[in-house]
């Protein structure tokens, strides 16, 4: 039975077929890697020409830090941002509350019958 | 009193072969793994049930031997989709989906639409992972060729090695469609069974410090890199293996609906409605295929063997060739993510998060897994498209 076997077309496409699935991902690699580059240069580009800020936010958001620290520090900068700038939520201090007015709809009176006696 | 005795022996248990009883058996016994131990439910569920429907004798839903015609080139009903229409029944109708390699191509639609590359975007090297996994694919397809299956069928069986039902079931159907059956049923029930098949050969193939490995955080990817990934990919893989299109295409296609975020609709129907209805159609008719006649022999047995091995070289493949990457790398890779390179997303990166977890509790390698895992399925499809190549 394994006599019968095409054995150096096996081996071929053993071969290369495994050959090629690398090959193709590995040209894959690098046109990721080539598209990552250019979207991220196309990104960086408008930051390098935006002025230094001297406000607290950015200050905060360039000191060094590990990941984890980063959003945390993002999360500080923001909620002081809200504040000094007073773009948190304010809550209205009126209290609005609707009169009630009777109806037909809403009110047993009016849909009392006079009874007869 | 003759009619009494005509209805009698028109009944299914006055025809029942030992093999079909066997069969129902055996269908029993998955639907219990699909309800009650939850074995991939979604899949088990409908294969289960196709495959006591089809094995009811008297029931007529799916007849094999028209199939059989229709592979036949001597037979008038050669490649003739009339007379199954005509002569089929209701899970004769919905396999012409499978045959004609329809569903596989809807699912990975959906699977593209639910599935983000942004980890393999940020990590691009996962995809040599990706490819080191097809490893069991290939050498499966020697193994199968040395048990005496034809090349087409060794083909169809070596690629149960990718851990992909669709792919699988692509493949078989074009290479080697009389062995649809046992192929498809290996594929899904060996995907079901990733978190018991991996854990001891990731365990087996590292050391405890490996295991222990934290790796760091991956970069965010933006949007344009998103969207700009699955046209780059479709463009480039069709261009250079044009019989890996029509998955890569699908697969692609859905991830760009949504990724683009300007057709919701579109792509929460690839992921819910068409996603599940196609489930339904190739669960029920995968199930169909495996009739008594054509899932009980020796050949079953051996594909079944055969599938495990494939799917634990996928795994070892993998795993060595991250081991190999922190050789050369300065950047140490946890070689437990080469392990979700076979592509059963999610499952494989889940289990890599799991066994890395078991090491160093604080350790979290899913975000880092998902990108062989994606890269899996692009891998087994492009696998797919040469092994189409070389041997359809």
């Amino acid at each position: 039975m394994i006599l019968a076997v095409n054995w150096s077309h096996v081996w071929m496409v053993t071969g290369l077929g495994f050959m090629m699935v690398i090959t193709l991902l590995v040209v894959l690699i690098f046109i990721l890697k080539l598209l990552g580059a250019a979207i991220s240069g196309a990104v960086k580009a408008p930051k390098a020409s935006a002025p230094k800020a001297s406000a607290p936010a950015a200050t905060v958001a360039a000191a060094p830090a590990s990941n984890g620290a980063d959003d945390d520090l993002a999360a500080i900068a923001m909620a002081l941002h809200l504040y000094f700038n007073g773009v948190h939520d304010v809550e209205p201090t009126e209290i609005h509350i609707k009169r009630v007015e009777r109806s037909g709809w809403n009110s047993k009176l009016y849909g009392m019958n006079n009874l007869h006696r | 009193m003759g009619d009494i005795l005509e209805f009698f022996e028109q009944m299914g248990f006055m025809n029942i072969t030992w093999q079909q009883g066997l069969m129902l058996l055996i269908s029993f016994f998955l639907l219990y793994l699909a309800i009650k131990k939850q074995y991939e439910p979604l899949l088990l569920l409908p294969i289960a049930f196709g495959m006591l429907l089809t094995n009811l004798p008297g029931a007529g839903m799916y007849h094999s031997e028209l199939w059989s015609a229709f592979l036949d080139a001597n037979s008038p009903a050669y490649h003739s989709y009339g007379t199954i229409m005509r002569e089929g029944g209701l899970l004769d109708i919905l396999y012409i989906g499978v045959k004609a390699g329809v569903y596989p191509c809807l699912i990975f639609m959906g699977v593209g639409a639910m599935t983000d590359f942004g980890p393999l975007i940020a990590n691009p090297k996962s995809l040599l992972l990706g490819a080191a996994a097809q490893l069991g694919i290939f050498l499966t397809f020697l193994a199968a060729n040395a048990m005496g299956f034809t090349e087409a069928e060794a083909g169809s069986i070596g690629i149960i090695g990718g851990a992909d039902g669709p792919t699988s079931i692509f493949l078989t159907s074009k290479l080697a469609p009389q062995l649809l059956g046992p192929i498809a049923i290996a594929a899904y029930s060996y995907m079901a069974l990733v978190p018991v098949i991996q854990p001891p050969i990731m365990r087996a193939l590292t050391t405890k410090k490996e295991r222990a490995i934290k790796m760091s955080q991956l970069r965010p990817v933006s949007k344009t890199e998103k969207i700009i990934f699955p046209i780059a990919i479709t463009t480039i893989v069709a261009l250079i293996l044009p019989d890996a299109a029509p998955l890569i295409g699908c697969l692609m296609l859905g991830n760009l609906a949504k990724e683009c975020g300007v057709v919701d609709r579109l792509s929460k129907t690839m992921q819910n409605e068409l996603m599940n209805i196609v489930v339904i159609f190739l669960g029920l008719t995968v199930g169909a295929t495996a009739t008594a006649e054509s899932f009980l022999n020796i050949r079953t047995i051996m594909i079944m063997s055969m599938g495990i091995v494939a799917f634990g070289c996928g795994t070892a493949g993998g795993i060595l060739l991250a081991k190999l990457m922190n050789v050369f790398s300065k950047e140490k890779i946890n070689p437990l993510i080469g392990s979700a390179g076979v592509s059963a997303v999610p499952m494989a990166a889940r289990v890599s998060q799991q066994v890395g977890q078991e090491e160093n509790p604080s350790n979290f390698l899913l975000m880092h897994a998902m990108g062989p895992n994606v890269a899996g399925v692009i891998g087994s499809a492009v696998a797919a498209g040469i092994l189409l190549t070389m041997l359809g």
